[in-house]
């Protein structure tokens, strides 16, 4: 099997390898920013700051709300807010892999920047079919791969193993070639059986 | 001859399957025609139960069911701002041309317009219903209807009297309005193969059971004409709060043998229920159309209707009796009915109304309208804003405030979400071979 050429994007990049010993390897790697990680950093900071400043100002002054206080309280929620939008945009994740073994199965691997790795095997006789979904949420919409698989009620997603805050969402043209290999790993299984 | 444009349509309204009513089989059934015609229809309204997300029906009609949850009457949560990202999104991966609203009050829709119009898109309104001027409910969305209409492109009513009611409330100019009106599906709904007999006559009676549908006219005009005709009988069929009003005049007038009520009637079998009658009774006090009444003549039924609102432009003058809403005269016009019932042929009727009637004959009226709304010029905000500097003293200053902020919010939405990361659908194109339906995608 020919490896494709790797796919770019502004936030992830696709890599294949068909080479590798019979394994059909996908992988898509998610860019990491600096700025991501120092403003998460930086809102910790400033959350234990704003925490610290309202327990020592309740000792020693009395709760009356002054027009200087509420100033100093409005520009502090402000850039927690607005620290905390940007801490949405941090991600653990390192890349997310999927590798076809066929007729054996797929394994589901996600690494993460810490160096832990979470592995999940999926044996080929348990998938029905892979699908890719339009997932609408009430401020957006985006593209998931999921695998139908039998005997069980829910779908399981390919690409959000994990429960992070901002979870894995790459662009369709990534998920196409995963998705097409899939389908293709599970009908040459179908056709073996019967 | 040059080839006709295509468009790709967002149809947008509160009101869709699996809801049933007027308003939702005039959306079905006017995106069916038009993807028959070439151009691309995406619907999207709010979510039904456990319905949400994105479903495809009939002929690969995609709907988008946004999980807004519904808060009054089947319309999403009014929230000015919060459903823009979602209709942007959608109008940029689903590449839209024009953006068709649905219902005047569906405030799904009207912020959809809103948002289309901040965006620059071209968009048209459908209005389906009357409304009056004097109590508070109606000064209220009059004043939105308002809002939305001040800076259209066109806008479609479904009768004239329903343009001039339209053009009353909301101040927009008649020659921006289009009639088009609706049509009835004369496949579904066909005569009975073998004719009733008139010995007994079969008077029959679908609305909701609600003050607005008539219902208190029912319960004066029942028992006068079982008096007066010994040969007559009712079905009722529909159901609503006045439906115990019925009830007891049953009971007050021992008319259990002669007047049937069925319920509520599933839209899949309004037909069979049709079919077995002679007449049809509609007691609306108002209607800006009254599909109810095209469906029974197309089934081959003699209809006797009130004289309100958009009635009278219907139907035919030997297809329709007309009364005023009042227990007398429509006494006298069952009458008048009773006696045409002899000359009235079912099938001349069904035939007669599939030429005047059929959907794709309001498909290609609407796809000139979408022409026209795409002739109009594009405009910036500062050239759009004194439009609804007219709708009021107070009124227009607020109205152009939530432009002015409409606009910087979708200017943010911009920086965080630039239109280049916000991926095209690719399209499908649906083949359907003898076996099975199979979906092929352009990917």
């Amino acid at each position: 099997m020919m490896s494709e050429a790797p796919i770019f994007h502004s936030k992830y990049s696709y890599h294949h390898d068909g080479k590798a010993q019979q394994l059909d390897i996908h992988e898509i790697l998610v860019k990491r920013s600096r700025l991501g990680i120092f403003l998460s950093y930086s809102m910790v900071v400033v959350f234990l700051g704003t925490n610290v400043y309202f327990v020592t100002t309740k000792v020693f002054c009395i709760l009356i709300l002054t027009f200087f206080e509420v100033n100093i309280r409005s520009i502090w929620s402000i850039l927690v807010c607005f620290l905390l939008a940007k801490f949405l945009h941090y991600n653990p994740v390192k890349k997310e892999r999927v590798v076809i073994m066929p007729a054996f199965g797929v394994q589901l691997e996600t690494h993460y920047w810490s160096g832990r790795i979470v592995r999940l095997f999926v044996p080929i006789s348990k998938i029905l079919s892979s699908m890719l979904n339009e997932c609408v949420t009430p401020v957006t919409c985006y593209w998931s791969l999921a695998l139908l698989l039998r005997d069980e009620g829910e779908l399981m997603l390919v690409f959000q193993l994990i429960r992070s805050v901002q979870k894995l969402q790459p662009p369709l043209k990534m998920l196409v070639p995963v998705w097409k290999a899939l389908r293709a790993a599970i009908n040459c299984e179908e056709t073996s059986i019967t | 001859m040059d080839q006709q444009r295509k468009h790709t349509i967002l149809m947008v309204s509160d009101f869709f399957y699996p809801n049933f009513g007027g308003v939702e089989s005039h959306i079905y059934y006017l995106s069916q025609c038009l993807l028959k015609l070439g151009h691309k229809v995406v619907v999207m309204t709010h979510s039904y139960g456990k319905r949400t997300g994105v479903r495809y029906v009939t002929n690969g009609l995609k709907v988008y069911y946004v999980p807004w949850r519904a808060f009054l009457m089947q319309n999403t949560l009014p929230t000015f701002y919060l459903t823009l990202p979602i209709i942007r999104t959608i109008l940029i991966r689903e590449r839209i041309s024009i953006v068709h609203g649905h219902q005047a009050f569906s405030t799904l829709c009207h912020e959809a317009l809103m948002h289309a119009r901040t965006m620059g898109y071209k968009v048209v309104f459908t209005d389906h219903s009357l409304y009056g001027f004097a109590d508070v409910g109606s000064i209220h969305m009059n004043k939105v209807l308002q809002f939305t209409l001040a800076d259209i492109s066109q806008a479609i009513c479904v009768s004239h009297t329903s343009k001039e009611n339209t053009v009353l409330r909301s101040g927009i100019t008649p020659d921006r309005v289009f009639v088009v009106p609706n049509a009835v599906d004369t496949a579904m709904f066909t005569p009975s193969t073998c004719r009733l007999s008139c010995d007994e006559i079969v008077i029959v009676v679908i609305s909701r059971l609600v003050y607005r549908k008539g219902a208190d006219l029912l319960v004066e005009v029942i028992p006068e004409v079982c008096h007066l005709f010994s040969n007559v009988r009712f079905i009722v069929g529909g159901d609503g709060p006045k439906r115990v009003r019925l009830e007891e005049m049953r009971e007050k007038h021992s008319l259990q043998d002669r007047v049937e009520m069925l319920g509520a009637v599933p839209h899949a079998r309004v037909r069979s229920v049709l079919i077995s009658g002679h007449i049809f009774l509609n007691s609306s006090l108002t209607e800006a159309f009254c599909i109810a009444i095209l469906e029974a003549a197309s089934c081959g039924l003699l209809t006797v209707s009130t004289r309100v609102g958009g009635v009278p432009e219907v139907l035919p003058d030997d297809m329709v009796v007309l009364s005023e809403p009042d227990p007398g005269d429509m006494v006298h016009a069952i009458r008048k009915a009773i006696v045409m019932l002899p000359s009235i042929d079912p099938y001349a009727m069904h035939q007669r109304m599939k030429k005047l009637y059929s959907w794709h004959d309001v498909a290609k009226r609407t796809e000139i309208v979408y022409d026209r709304a795409l002739q109009s010029s594009d405009e910036n905000l500062l050239r759009r804003l004194p439009r609804y500097l007219k709708c009021g003293s107070w009124a227009g200053k607020m109205f152009c405030l939530v432009m002015i902020v409409n606009f910087l919010l979708w200017c943010l939405l911009d920086l965080w979400q630039p239109v280049e990361s916000i991926e095209e659908v690719p399209d499908l194109v649906f083949i359907r071979n003898e076996h099975e339906d199979v979906v092929h995608d352009s990917i």
